[in-house]
Formats: C-alpha cells, structure tokens, sequence
C-alpha cells in the first residue's frame, strides 16, 4: 500500500467515531455495507449500544453479518448491536402512528387504497419518512433517559441516491411552509448537519469512477447536506506480490514460452502501482483521514467477512500508547 | 465467441444497453457508440447517470442536456482517427428534462407557469420514483422522432437495477402515481367548485383528507393538489408518448444489450435481465460481461516449472520468486476457466453473441480505453 498516504490520527479517528450518526457513502459496489456493518460491528464491541441502519436495501447488511434480516423493527443481532432495514411504508407507517396516535385511526385511513396512492404521490415521502425513522431513533431515550442508541451508523444508498436522501430533511424544511412535517423537517436536518453529532464517511475503491464518485459525494454532502466530513476508506487495495528489483527479474524473462508468466506478473504489479495513485488521489484531494482496507478473500457467502475490516478500523483508532477507547 | 456486436449494432437504430450497477454500461454504451459513428452513422450516446462517468471517459469536464460532439480534435488528441460519421454525447438533467416537457408540451400557458414556480415541482422532479426512467424515454422519444438533423443511431445508458424490467416499468408507474384515482379524489373540490384558490381544507373537507393532513400539514397536501392540478391536461400527451416509446423500445431495430460481469453470479444476472427482456417482447441482441480474466496461456501447455526457475535464475531471481510467478499464472488460469465457463453457460440463453471482454489495463476513462473496448467488443480475439 501507498507509503504516501498519510496514516491518519487515531486522535482523529475516534473523535470521529465518537459521532452518534455516522453515514457511510460511496459509488455502487465499492463496499459500503461491508464497511457499515464493520463500523457498527466495532462500536458495539467497544460498548456503544449501536444501531446499524440499512436504508431500503436488499438486507444486504444482514448478509454481511451473517444474521437473519430485521425490517422496520431493530432487532439486537449481538450484543450491542441492533440492525434495521428500513422501508418507506414501514417507516411511513410509524410516523403516521406518531403523529395520529390512535391505531384504529391508522389502519382506517392510512391502508385505504386511495389514501395509499395518493401518499406514493407526494415526492420523497418516503425519503424523508425513513430518514425521520433514523432521527426518532437518534432521539430515542431509554428506560433511564440515557440514549436508546449511543450510535447509529447508516448505509446509504449509493452516490446521487445518498445525497438525494440525506438533503430531503433540509429540502422539505425549506419547500413545506409551515406545519407538523415542517416542523420534523427541521429537527432531521439539524440532525444531519451537526457538526458534532453526525459525519459522512466516504468508501471507494482504489479505481478510476469510485474514486472519482467518492469525491464528488464528498463535495455534494458538504455543498448540498452540509455534512461533516468523518472518514476515508479505500476498500479491497491488493497487496504487494512482488518488489520493484523482482519486477526488473520478470521483465528481464526473454523466453517467449514464459511470456504468460511475464505478463500476469506485470499486470499484478501494475494494477499494484494504479491502485496505490488512485488511493493517494483520493486521500490527497479529499482531505479526509483515510484508512486503506486489503483486498480479502471473500468468505464462503460471498460477503468480506467484517472482521477484517473491524481489524483495519481497530487499527486506526488505536494509538501507540494503546490508548483505542472512543469515549 | 468470435462474433462481435457488429451485426447486431447494423440491424439497430437504437441500442439500450441494461445491466446491475459497476458493470462497466457507461463505458460500453460510449464505446458502442463510438463504433457507430465510425461505421459511417450519426450518432448519440446518452446516458442518465448523474455521475459524470461517462464525461470522464470521453475527456470532457461535464456533459448536459444538450448534445456535445466528441469532435475530431479530441480524438486526433488520443492518436484516433476521426469517425466517419459524428459523435455526440449527453447527459439526462432531469429537472431540465421536466422543464423542458412541461415548457414544449402544457396547453395552457397560465398554469405552464404556474406549475414552473410551485415548490413543489422541483422537488417532484428529482425525487419521485420513477421520475429519471420516464424522463430518459421522453428524450429518447424526442431524438427518435426528430425530424431536422436526424440520428441514425441512439445509443441509450441506463439506471442500474437488479430487474430489467424496473426500466421499462418506472414511466407506467410514475404516471400513475400522478395520475390515478386517489389524486383526482384530492383535486375534486378544485373541479366541483371551480376556483382555483379555493382552500380544500374547510369544514367541508373529507375526513380522510383531513386526517392525512394530521400527517402532512395541509399546506402540504394542498401543495400537492395544486401540483397535479398544474399538470392536468397534461396527461394524456404524457400518456401518448409513453406509448410511442414503448413501440420504440419493442421495435425490430431497436436492441437491448446486456452488461454484465463474469462468474457465476454475474452470469446469472444477465441471464435473469435477458429472461425478463424476452417476456415483455424485447430484443435481446447480445450479452456483453466485461472485466474477464484471460488464460495467460489462451489454451496452450503451461511450461514446466522447472523451465520457470531456471529462467528466473538466470535472470538473478530466487527461486521463490519462479514459485510465485507460477503461483500467480495458475491463480489467473483458473479464473479464467472459471469466466470462460460462465460465458458458455449463457449461450442459447441470451439470443445473440455472448462477448467476454477482458479487464482492460487502468480503468476505461479515455477515449483510448474506449477505443480498447470497442475493439473487444467489435473485433474478439483480434
């Protein structure tokens, strides 16, 4: 991996998972699940009641935990950590009962046909249900008034989708006039845009577009949601093979019955050198702390096993003194 | 496998390339069109993909909603000879796209502009679902059926989904959430009483509609009325079009090309999107599974190892290096039979050539790389 990427400050990186909302985004398929489900994997384990949401998903974060799905209700899956996917029509179900109260009032108006068309009908109803879903359990108090959740840690839904949703609490603030949504509205969006409570980490792949897509959802949470930088991760980086004097060995083959030979070697330690200036790249030109994660075998499921990168975080977080507690 | 898109790009004047997200359909939509324009044809490649991929391939610094050509400068840049026919690529800005509609098509010019300024409509735009998929037809009717500088080749990019059919749905699906039962029931006081302003939570109100507002705030819903009243009279000419794209997509030169990746999975997705295709009567011309690996040896005897580290010794290497040198081979080797499998495994079940196109050096984000994946995907194994 890239000697130029600076290693970022364990100082940093807890004050950063000290956040109580942290989101995970990034390009489609570079590993945000993974990372999600090995951040809240980590949180809990240091132990912060932690909710690890899914935002209308294929219970993808389930699969990478190896544990049967929860939709719409957070179910403790180890302990400290609870899991929830969330789905507009369960999450507009929840809201409706918050604010109407009464159940049969509920199920009379809510599951008539007309009133469910005419809901799918109002824009990003279901965005900003789900994202008052994640506020309501940012709010959510304990028996002893202390935090349901210490924290909760979101998957977002990929690049445009994630900045589509996570703005829908300011979009609404601003475009509803007054009233019980305008109101919640507010709430969501202070949520989102606290410096202090909540942050944006970023996952790529060591590739020319996820790279590219991290940025740009970097640039557009902070322009567009106004959202805290947390982290960097550049996901699955290959490791080293072969060194730079073994390189000149393989280039000095001559024999073309080994070109085969050659030429494997050659493209391992090329992609090696692409993957180590597209991860400087992105550390460089986002200014986040970033944490690179080794490519792994997959497990038998076919998901990274999470534990390799709660490893890398693990590692991260941690000082030299041993200091690796986020408070 | 030696057949390439050639054929099928010949019979199409339109290619809608579908597939699940990361499987390279920026890029080979770009590519394809590349291989049109240089077959003589003029040719638009757009994508919806906000993104800004396929700006990045082309080496622009963004794509709009207008056309752009990828002019000849640019490819003599990249040591490429200028296509015969014309390049041009944009990119779905979906407000600009609902604004466009609206402006074109809305009879009446007082609530044309109505509509324009509700705050709600903004919002509609980008954010109901559905919305970039019925969008992404309107402008591809607007390019098939555009009578001064036609095209001769529409190459379109879509969305990622896990389904097909997502695609081809998503405008049945948006419409009717504009349009349907429940949202006339909301705008009858307007029609009953005639009156625009009319407030429609009063004393008369419905109680469900009253109850909703609990929910929403009345303002909302009454936003909401306000805007689907913009839109009425608006329906049935969304509706036209709807349909006229359908018998676009549907038509015999018109062909879906299925991106993919390689491996049993990524098989097997292609192989549901071509299955789904088939059934609502859409041309299938080819399956595309991009990023494969190569058999380093393309089939021949793999040396002796022996042979390796002598080799590598004379070279000043140990003999744990010719061990990982020939470690690495077998890895790609045994990759590569496994793609190679996968590949055969759709033949028969997609109609048309099944092309597995190798992992190309750094990404594809150039026209060189682009130039490299038309090649694979014009001329295999050349």
């Amino acid at each position: 991996m890239g000697p130029s990427i600076p290693t970022p400050d364990p100082v940093v990186v807890r004050a950063l998972l000290a956040r109580r909302v942290q989101v995970v985004a990034g390009k489609g398929g570079v590993g945000r699940t993974t990372v999600a489900a090995s951040l809240a994997k980590r949180l809990a384990r240091d132990g912060h009641k932690t909710l690890l949401l899914e935002v209308d998903a294929p219970d993808d974060a389930a699969h990478a935990l190896g544990v049967a799905p929860a939709i719409d209700t957070p179910r403790e899956v180890e302990n400290n950590l609870w899991l929830c996917r969330l789905t507009p029509e369960g999450s507009m179900r929840e809201y409706a009962l918050l604010v109407l109260k009464f159940k049969a009032l509920y199920n009379l108006v809510f599951e008539n046909r007309l009133v469910k068309y005419l809901l799918r009908s109002i824009p990003a109803l279901g965005e900003f249900t789900m994202l008052g879903k994640t506020w309501y359990h940012f709010e959510e108090k304990a028996e002893d008034g202390t935090p349901r959740y210490a924290r909760i840690v979101m998957d977002a839904p990929a690049t445009g989708h994630a900045i589509t949703f996570l703005a829908v609490a300011r979009t609404v603030a601003e475009v509803v006039p007054t009233g019980v949504m305008r109101e919640f509205a507010e709430k969501m969006a202070n949520m989102i845009e606290s410096k202090d409570d909540a942050c944006l980490h970023v996952v790529c792949l060591p590739e020319e577009m996820p790279v590219n897509e991290g940025l740009d959802v970097l640039r557009m949470g902070q322009e567009r949601v106004r959202m805290a930088p947390g982290l960097g991760f550049v996901n699955r980086m290959l490791d080293k093979r072969f060194t730079d004097a073994e390189r000149a060995v393989v280039d000095a083959l001559d024999d073309p019955e080994l070109g085969p030979f050659t030429r494997v070697a050659q493209l391992r330690v090329d992609r090696e050198h692409w993957q180590t200036d597209l991860a400087e790249r992105f550390a460089a030109a986002s200014g986040l702390p970033t944490v690179v994660v080794p490519e792994t075998v997959p497990s038998p499921t076919g998901w990274p096993a999470p534990e390799h990168v709660v490893a890398v975080i693990d590692a991260a977080a941690k000082s030299a003194d041993g200091e690796a507690s986020d408070g | 496998m030696a057949e390439g898109l050639g054929p099928a790009l010949d019979r199409a004047r339109c290619v809608v390339c579908v597939g699940p997200g990361g499987v390279g359909k920026t890029s080979t939509s770009a590519a394809i069109a590349m291989e049109g324009a240089a077959r003589g044809r003029r040719t638009v490649v757009l994508t919806i993909d906000p993104a800004r991929r396929l700006a990045n391939a082309l080496g622009m610094p963004s794509i709009g909603n207008v056309e752009r050509e990828v002019d000849a400068a640019a490819f003599e840049a990249a040591n490429l000879s200028p296509p015969e026919g014309r390049m041009t690529a944009m990119m779905l800005d979906i407000k600009q796209a609902w604004d466009d509609v609206v402006t074109r098509y809305h009879p009446d010019p007082a609530k044309r502009k109505k509509l324009l300024e509700n705050r709600m409509y903004v919002a509609m735009s980008t954010a109901l679902a559905g919305s970039q998929e019925y969008m992404a037809m309107e402008k591809l009717y607007q390019l098939a059926s555009r009578k001064e500088d036609p095209l001769d080749l529409i190459v379109l990019d879509t969305p990622p989904s896990n389904h097909a059919v997502d695609f081809l749905e998503a405008p049945s699906r948006m419409l009717n959430a504009l349009d349907n039962d429940a949202t006339r029931w909301l705008l009858e006081p307007y029609t009953s009483r005639k009156r625009f302003s009319t407030k429609i939570f009063d004393a008369g109100s419905s109680f469900f509609l009253r109850t909703i507002s609990r929910f929403t705030g009345a303002e909302l819903l009454q936003e909401l009325a306000e805007l689907l009243a913009g839109f009425s009279g608006m329906f049935d000419g969304f509706k036209e079009r709807a349909k006229a794209v359908s018998a676009i997509l549907g038509a015999d030169d018109t062909s879906f090309f299925v991106i993919s990746t390689p491996g049993a999975a990524g098989a097997e997705a292609a192989r549901q999107f071509s299955r789904r295709l088939a059934e609502h009567e859409i041309h299938v011309g080819a399956a595309v599974l991009n990023r494969a690996t190569i058999d380093p040896f393309l089939g021949e005897a793999v040396p002796s190892p022996a042979a390796l580290e002598a080799a590598v010794r004379a070279a000043g290497g140990t003999d744990d290096l010719a061990r990982r040198l020939y470690d690495e081979a077998e890895r790609a080797r045994v990759v590569a039979a496994a793609h190679r499998e996968s590949a055969a495994s759709l033949v028969g079940d997609v109609p048309g050539p099944v092309l597995l196109v190798p992992q190309l050096g750094r990404d594809v984000h150039d026209l060189v790389g682009l130039h490299q994946l038309r090649n694979h995907l014009f001329r295999p194994g050349e």
